[in-house]
């Protein structure tokens, strides 16, 4: 009797114990999801004033059409994609075609005085500096889910109820090359 | 130098503000019993009748509850206010200022946290605080001065101490503790006012006045200093930290507070309207009010220590 009673008693301390852990897995997930929502705010500001800035730049850049229709087509499929998986793929293509834009916009140099073209763009990189923040923060969130997954004891919990390792929101490899200044070398 | 993590600290600050409205209403039904206590003791030369005692005590307990609540209501609603009147500062919009408000907006969306107010300070000091109770009415309020005379990512590092001192309820206890004093004060004051007029009697009465009067003042004193050692020079460490962890450039807050340490027209806010409604002694108290950057000799450690702390990074 005793000793049934002890192990009742453990065993009550092990389901609540791995209630908690699972609490703990919901909330991150849910946490990442919140951040999410911080990202699509600002991604839908982006999407936005892209019509604008593709209407601005067209009259200018006669020979670049394929990058014009690039963003075009990403932004129609970013704003078409539904979970956060699919929506961090389709932004990172649109962020690549407007860093595409960008380093050809240095060959029109009428383009680049045009005070609508320089509102435009001081607009979107407001936008895409509050994207990089709140990618920060859904970063690290979704770090926090995912130690949360793998690490002991937790991750019993997760694989039990498929909590799975979820893709950070990364930019393109050539980012960090763009937003450098181009170098020129005189030989 | 140790410095413990911004979680535990959330947890310890909450602990002690709920701690504190705890205290509160129980500090203060103990008061008055004393109170009634001593007076009792005062006017019956021999017998002790603690039945008497008990029931004038019981009978002023909804009155006392009544004034905490009212105290409190009254200053949670005009807190904000106060501090605005105090420092002449105003809100300032995103119209008004794009620089400062997109630097706050987006050091609050990196940490997820809802933006609060910006106010400014119509100063040419060097100056920023945090303060507020709820997410309805933590404000950061910058000072002209710093606005103009730093740079984007000095006054990033600058708002992001602010934040962090938000973050970490800082702010919230810091608000509460005053409220708290400040109605010690405030007693003691109408106390000592009433016998200067008379109003309690002549005699052993007015020997019980003035001792209560005095034991009250003592309390309100030992409560001031020991919420001056709990609000320590750590959680200026730590907000440090959290600067630099949000902005990922220590340098940055490290340079600013050069610039705000060596600037000659450094000059504290004139709160002394603030500090006379809630606080004791305007002068001694200053800078306990606010996570001032131009307090920084009083509260604050030395800026060497924590520009060296800054720059170890």
């Amino acid at each position: 009797m005793g000793i049934m009673l002890i192990l009742l008693g453990l065993l009550a301390v092990v389901v609540l114990w791995a209630i908690s852990l699972y609490n703990r897995l919901v909330r991150l997930r849910n946490g990442r999801e919140q951040a999410f929502a911080d990202v699509d705010v600002q991604l839908r500001q982006r999407h936005d004033l892209i019509p604008q800035l593709v209407e601005a730049v067209r009259g200018y850049m006669v020979h670049e059409r394929g990058t014009l229709t690039e963003i075009t087509e990403a932004r129609a499929n970013a704003m078409k994609a539904t979970s956060i998986n699919e929506k961090i793929a389709a932004e990172t293509r649109l962020s690549t075609a407007l860093d595409g834009l960008r380093v050809q916009v240095e060959a029109y140099p009428d383009l680049k005085a045009s005070q609508n073209f320089l509102d435009l763009q001081n607009e979107i990189s407001d936008v895409e500096n509050k994207i990089a923040a709140a990618r920060r923060f859904f970063n690290s969130a979704t770090k926090e889910l995912n130690v949360a997954t793998e690490l002991f004891p937790s991750n019993l919990i997760a694989t039990l109820f498929n909590f799975k390792r979820e893709p950070m929101f990364e930019l393109g490899e050539n980012r960090a090359t763009i937003e450098e200044p181009p170098q020129i070398k005189f030989q | 130098m140790k410095y413990f993590g911004l979680q535990s600290q959330i947890r310890k600050n909450n602990l002690n503000s709920v701690l504190l409205l705890i205290m509160f209403p129980v500090v203060f039904l103990g008061l008055s019993w004393l109170f009634f206590f001593i007076f009792s003791m005062s006017t019956q030369e021999n017998v002790m009748n603690l039945n008497d005692v008990n029931r004038s005590f019981i009978s002023t307990i909804p009155w006392i509850t009544a004034g905490v609540g009212i105290w409190f209501l009254i200053a949670y609603f005009s807190h904000a206010a106060i501090i605005n009147t105090a420092t002449s500062s105003r809100p300032l919009e995103r119209k008004d200022d794009k620089r400062v408000y997109n630097l706050v907006e987006n050091l609050c969306i990196s940490c997820g946290m809802q933006m609060p107010r910006i106010n400014i300070i119509d100063d040419d000091s060097l100056n920023a605080f945090a303060s507020g109770i709820d997410p309805k009415t933590y404000t950061v309020s910058l000072s002209k001065g710093i606005i103009e005379k730093l740079s984007d990512d000095e006054l990033e590092a600058v708002i992001a101490h602010e934040l962090t001192h938000i973050r970490n309820r800082d702010v919230r206890l810091l608000i509460i503790s005053i409220v708290f004093v400040g109605i010690f004060a405030f007693i003691t004051e109408m106390l000592f006012r009433s016998l200067r007029f008379g109003r309690l009697g002549r005699g052993k009465k007015e020997g019980a006045g003035i001792l209560i009067a005095l034991l009250l003042a003592l309390l309100g004193y030992l409560l001031a200093s020991l919420f001056r050692f709990a609000l320590s020079r750590k959680r200026e460490f730590l907000a440090d930290a959290g600067s630099a962890e949000l902005t990922r450039r220590p340098l940055s807050l490290a340079s600013a507070l050069r610039k705000v340490s060596a600037d000659p027209t450094i000059e504290a806010v004139k709160r002394k309207d603030v500090a006379q409604m809630f606080i004791e002694n305007p002068r001694e108290e200053e800078g306990k009010s606010s996570f001032s950057f131009a307090n920084l000799f009083s509260t604050h450690p030395p800026v060497e220590k924590r520009i060296q702390l800054l720059e170890q990074y």
